[in-house]
């Protein structure tokens, strides 16, 4: 389509998308500007800026410090050469020195890197409980908005329903069912009642979006259904799923925070900050590092995430406008 | 309107029994023996003794329908791992403290987080509104086992200001010291939360045209605020403390370990690690009871408020 | 304001680490706001004024009735509120209570308790023989199904009463106890058994009273229903909250008694205990254990006291997947039981070398003092051992309970094992999934398996049958024939120095030089306690693990 209809244009408009130059007759339009235009915008945002460096920041000290896969650990194998699992306790309980800069736990084992390593398993299971939400959210909201009729109807109610099912106890009684404790499970458990609303946001875009003109036409057009998705569905409600992404991680993060800290987390000698800061209760009185520690990086996170998916927010919005 | 309530009150019937069912689908799946509580194993005679008479050997769906009857005729059955109470009696011993807590919870939010919200928005940009804007980013990151940690060893340890644990037993007693810690404690991310909601709602309704209209049409600012800013805005913040109530009170574990509290979500984890199923149910399908009613009403509440819903919704 | 936020973000973020620094900065110098500084002198002697405590209880009691209670809390409560026949004294002998005295018969198989006369239950009706009859064929019916039935099965009769499965009225009958008069108890034994009168100190002898079991049925424990015999009285029952004790004033001894009052919170959590003690909530804990962590700080204040504790922290192996003894061997040699006890249990635990803990009688000559058990481990010899094994398994599963203490010794072992080639993985499960997944027999997944044994009474018998073939404690697979018959010749054997001389044949067959290890034992209990020193000099822990309130007075001001 060489030149837009004015209908078209206006609904763009008011979806944001901009176009830079007015394309010549036989050019392809640019879609992309959506994406542009909120990263310029985005960036100009400092304290979105700021956020999500120290958000990369901590993941790096996350997965570089101890090394990752094949990755080797630039703190365990280089600079200070240290095993976070070796139990030595001739240095438990030490404070904060230049081999260890975060002190030694009860084991004698470096605090860096096993925060480190905590940080690893909570980010991971962070992200991985975030995405499995998104995905089913996008199934079945998808699926729900798609199709409509009496299908969404049945769906929406069993989704409502699905919202009475409270979230911490049903973690708990997941990870009850399946015995074992470990990153996967986890997951599971945390994701499998979180994803409602999600879902929810998901059907109404969806809805909204069937009724753009844009899809409509393309789809009288004769276009197939995966072209409509992608080209329109999907890019349209990326944006805001990331941001779902991001106000989720709080909740899993802090969520698997307590579960750990009641005792049903990870196994050791692996940890997590939730279980790390749950040895370290006990240990507030002779050690406090032990417990400060993976608080601070659970409020680092979670605080980053928030900013973040603010100025996303603010990014992806054009109708906010600045005070 | 009345129709609205009428059938919202009624689709939560089905709702309901549908969530039992899921509840009670999922528990059929956690293995464990209930019944053996020591070393020894349950003689055989025993064991089968006791699954009879929780009904343990009937059909699945026959244990399901006896189920639904006993929630609906407030019977949930004798706990299996004491054999001296019933679900019902745990029940109305530990629920009314969570809900207290709960409540209590809320409360510190709406009291400080409120206030604080409104102000932030009235005055942008100003010390007051950083601080309360840094207050609240923090109580929202903190886990609140940390915050709860450094609160007793400096308010209830190191100096006597208040007791280190324990809650009073008598519901209706507002004095006893022992409620604020735990209290603030669970407080504080729901503080956080309404703050942030309310000073997000506020600026976004004072950029509304209506309301810039009548700023310049010359009408007191406070007038205009009372009016209109205040109610629009706060229209969001009653949608969100429904499900924010539910999550407070299937979250209240934590505090109520730290501080000792015999409250309802303590319990709960005692009975999931000894497979006490008949108090795992209970105590699940009353949280979720509680969520569902807790969104019932303020979806009922937002009907009133904003006329507009009900007539998308019906 | 979307300029100025990211000010925000860094004072936020600055904010958080302050607080992170003030989190650190709450240390141990300034000393425990509390505890510390009580009471200057303790000359002590003089009994307070005020005789009341308040002391912590460590869990919720489950049951109050002495034929289902099985944890130390509710004994501990039981023991108090009730007249036990017998009770053990410093050194675990058997002293009149209730009983004022006992006999033997010539070859110790009936022992005959006679009552004393001023017995008496709360609600004026005098405490008799048929009391004891009752509630001990009570607790053995298989209708209560109680746990702990199989205490009464030194009584002749008991066992094939408490496993009938119908018409079990005329087994009943056949129990060997029976009232001669109504203060002449008689009991009849399966053979002659020299720790009888010790055992039945046990709460599972206690009387419990015939019509208000019988009128209130299950709810007959709730304060305004009981009815009991004892110093004091079961005055208020929070649930999960509050245990409140009061003296009974019309007990027999009631002169002897000085405490008027114990209140007890019910708190769950270690460190919330501690916490409470050191803000002087509480005067006392009950002994459900410090938290390991806070265990070098607690030592050296003045409240810290240390127990005797009879019972065995130990391993067992599955020997069916680790079937190697080398093997097993090698494990043991690895565990350097004192630095687990020196720098993660903290309690000056002893380190076990064999099953019977020290503090049983005749502990010198039963104990195989094990060359598998060394307390610092013997690496050196245990690779050796290891390098002997024909097909080592070297990926094992550790599975322990879901409690305090018992996840850092799982990491300290794990660790230990590494330098044999070992790769241990543990696994935690809560109590009741664990006890399912133990059987016996155990879970195949099951390789190595943590539990400890707390002795019911203090004779090493209840220890070493444990791990006879068909006990139902025996998780290991072991099955040693001739280690059964030691046993059944000890139940027959009343003299002990010949019984101690079975018992240390037996324990040599597990831990001698050619002992199989089924399992492998890493020390022998202690109790670690705090208690004010307004009331440290009478409150005292028994070794198996009774408090009696009835000994404790208030000397001078509790903080």
């Amino acid at each position: 389509m060489a030149v837009q209809e004015p209908r078209q244009a206006a609904v763009e408009a008011r979806a944001g998308v901009v176009h830079e130059t007015a394309p010549a007759a036989g050019e392809a339009i640019q879609q992309s500007s959506l994406w542009q235009d909120a990263w310029r915008r985005y960036v100009r945002n400092k304290a979105a800026v700021a956020a999500a460096v120290v958000f990369i920041l901590i993941v790096l000290y996350a997965f570089l410090i101890p090394g990752f896969w094949i990755i080797p650990g630039i703190w365990t194998d280089w600079i200070g050469n240290v095993d976070p699992y070796d139990v030595n306790f001739a240095v438990a309980n030490e404070g904060p020195s230049a081999a260890h800069p975060f002190g030694t736990d009860q084991f004698g084992r470096d605090l860096f890197a096993r925060a480190a390593l905590g940080g690893q398993v909570s980010i991971e299971i962070g992200f991985a409980a975030t995405i499995v939400i998104l995905v089913v959210a996008i199934f079945y909201g998808g699926i729900s908005g798609f199709v409509g009729g009496a299908l969404d109807n049945v769906m929406m109610r069993f989704l409502d329903a699905l919202y009475g099912l409270p979230f911490l106890p049903f973690a708990i009684i997941t990870l009850a069912i399946v015995g074992t404790v470990n990153i996967v499970t986890m997951v599971i458990a945390l994701s499998i009642v979180s994803w409602f609303t999600d879902a929810r946001v998901v059907r109404g875009q969806v809805m909204t979006l069937k009724q753009n003109d844009y899809v409509r036409a393309a789809h009288a057009v004769g276009a197939r259904w995966y072209r409509i998705l992608g080209r329109h569905l999907i890019p349209n409600t990326l944006g805001i799923l990331i941001i779902s992404m991001f106000l989720s991680l709080p909740g899993v993060v802090l969520g698997e925070a307590f579960i750990s800290f009641i005792g049903l987390g990870i196994n050791p000698p692996d940890a997590s900050w939730g279980s790390m800061a749950n040895e370290g209760r006990e240990a507030y009185r002779t050690h406090p590092i032990t417990i400060v520690v993976p608080s601070l990086f659970i409020a680092a996170i979670v605080l980053c995430a928030n900013f973040v998916a603010d100025g996303l927010r603010d990014a992806l919005d054009p109708r906010t406008r600045e005070t | 309107m009345a129709t609205y309530i009428i059938r919202r009150v009624i689709w939560t019937i089905p709702v309901i029994l549908l969530v039992i069912l899921l509840i009670f689908s999922l528990m059929k799946q956690i293995g464990g023996n209930p019944f053996r509580q020591t070393e020894r194993a349950v003689p055989a005679q025993i064991q089968a003794n006791l699954e009879r008479k929780y009904n343990l050997n009937k059909p699945w769906y026959a244990q399901y329908g006896y189920y639904v009857k006993d929630v609906f005729t407030y019977d949930l059955g004798p706990s299996m791992r004491l054999r001296n109470r019933t679900v019902n009696q745990i029940v109305q011993e530990h629920f009314p403290v969570s809900l207290k807590l709960a409540i209590l919870a809320v409360a510190w939010g709406l009291l400080i987080g409120l206030p604080a919200g409104i102000l932030s928005a009235l005055k942008p940009n100003t010390l007051f509104d950083y601080g309360g804007q840094l207050f609240s980013n923090i109580g929202f990151a903190l886990p609140n086992f940390f915050v709860a940690t450094l609160l007793i060893y400096y308010l209830a340890v190191r100096n006597d200001f208040f007791p280190t644990n324990g809650w009073p037993t008598d519901f209706w007693d507002f004095n006893d010291k022992r409620i604020i810690l735990p209290s603030f404690a669970l407080g504080l991310f729901f503080m956080a939360y309404i703050a942030r909601l309310v000073r997000g709602t506020m600026l976004e309704t004072m950029q509304q045209d209506y309301v810039r209209t009548a700023k310049a049409k010359g009408l007191r600012w406070r007038r205009v605020v009372m009016r209109h800013v205040l109610r629009n805005s706060l229209i969001p913040v009653v949608t969100a403390v429904g499900p924010l109530i539910g999550l407070v009170i299937t979250g209240t574990f934590v505090i109520e370990i730290i501080f000792s509290i015999p409250g309802i979500g303590r319990y709960f984890v005692t009975a999931v690690g000894a497979r006490d199923f008949s108090v795992v149910m209970g105590i699940t399908v009353l949280a979720a009871l509680v969520v569902i009613l807790a969104n019932l009403v303020v979806d009922i509440l937002y009907g009133f408020l904003d006329p507009r819903t009900r007539e998308a919704r019906s | 304001m979307r300029k100025n936020s990211w000010l925000l973000l860094v004072a936020a973020l600055l904010a958080v680490l302050a607080l992170g620094v003030v989190g650190c900065g709450g240390d141990d110098d300034d000393g425990d706001g509390g505890a510390a500084q009580a009471t200057g002198e303790e000359e002590g002697g003089e009994p307070a004024a005020v005789q009341e405590i308040t002391m912590a209880w460590g869990a919720e009691p489950p049951s109050l009735d002495p034929g289902l209670a099985t944890d130390t809390t509710s004994a501990n409560v039981i023991l108090n509120i009730m007249d036990p026949l017998v009770v053990l004294d410093e050194n675990l002998e058997p002293q009149p209570n209730l009983a004022e005295s006992w006999e033997e018969n010539e070859d110790g198989s009936v022992i005959t308790y006679k009552l004393r006369q001023d017995g008496k239950w709360t609600n004026g009706d005098p405490v008799t023989a048929n009391d004891f009859v009752y509630s001990w064929k009570r607790t053995l019916s298989p209708e209560l199904a109680a746990d702990y039935a199989y205490q009464l099965y030194g009584i002749k009769g008991a066992l094939e009463y408490n496993s009938c499965e119908k018409n079990c009225e005329k087994l009943a009958d056949k129990v060997g106890v029976r009232a001669v008069d109504d203060y002449t108890l008689e009991v009849t034994l399966t053979s002659p058994q020299p720790w009888f009168v010790g055992q039945s100190a046990h709460h599972s002898f206690l009387a419990v009273h015939q019509a208000t079991v019988e009128q209130f049925g299950e709810q007959w424990t709730e304060p305004q229903n009981i009815v009991t015999n004892g110093p004091f009285q079961l005055e208020a029952w929070e649930h999960e909250a509050s245990i409140d004790l009061v003296k009974w004033p019309e007990w027999r001894n009631a002169d002897e008694v000085d405490l008027e009052r114990v209140n007890g919170r019910i708190i769950v959590d270690g460190t919330t205990r501690v916490q409470a003690f050191e803000a002087n909530e509480v005067q006392a804990l009950d002994g459900s254990g410090l938290p390991p962590a806070e265990m070098s700080r607690l030592k050296e204040l003045d409240e810290y006291e240390l127990y005797e504790y009879l019972g065995t922290y130990y391993y067992g192996f599955n020997i069916k997947n680790i079937t190697d003894v080398n093997q097993r061997r090698a494990m043991s040699l690895a565990v350097d039981r004192q630095t687990i006890i020196d720098n993660i249990a903290q309690a000056d635990q002893v380190p076990a070398t064999g099953m019977t803990p020290a503090g049983i009688r005749g502990f010198e000559d039963i104990n195989p003092d094990s060359p598998w058990t060394p307390a610092s481990g013997d690496l050196e010899q245990a690779q050796q051992l290891m390098d002997q094994v024909q097909n080592p398994k070297t990926d094992i599963n550790l599975f322990h309970n879901n409690a305090p203490g018992h996840r850092e010794i799982a990491v300290a072992v794990q660790d230990m094992w590494s330098e044999l080639g070992i790769n241990t993985t543990i696994r935690a499960q809560e109590w009741a999934q664990y006890l399912e997944f133990l059987g016996p027999p155990p879970s195949d997944q099951v390789d190595v398996y943590r539990l400890g044994w707390i002795y019911d009474f203090a004779d090493a018998i209840n220890g070493l049958e444990l791990w006879t073939c068909d006990s139902g404690n025996n998780n290991t697979n072991f099955c040693n024939e001739e280690f059964d018959g030691l046993i059944d010749e000890a139940r027959k054997t009343p003299d002990d120095a010949e019984r101690f001389q079975l018992y240390a044949q037996a324990e040599d067959i597990m831990f001698g030089e050619d002992g199989e290890m089924p399992i492998l034992p890493i020390y022998f209990y202690t109790l670690p306690n705090l208690e004010d020193t307004c009331i440290k000099d009478t409150f005292y822990i028994g070794a198996l693990n009774s408090l009696d309130l009835t000994d404790v007075t208030v000397q001078g001001e509790c903080a």
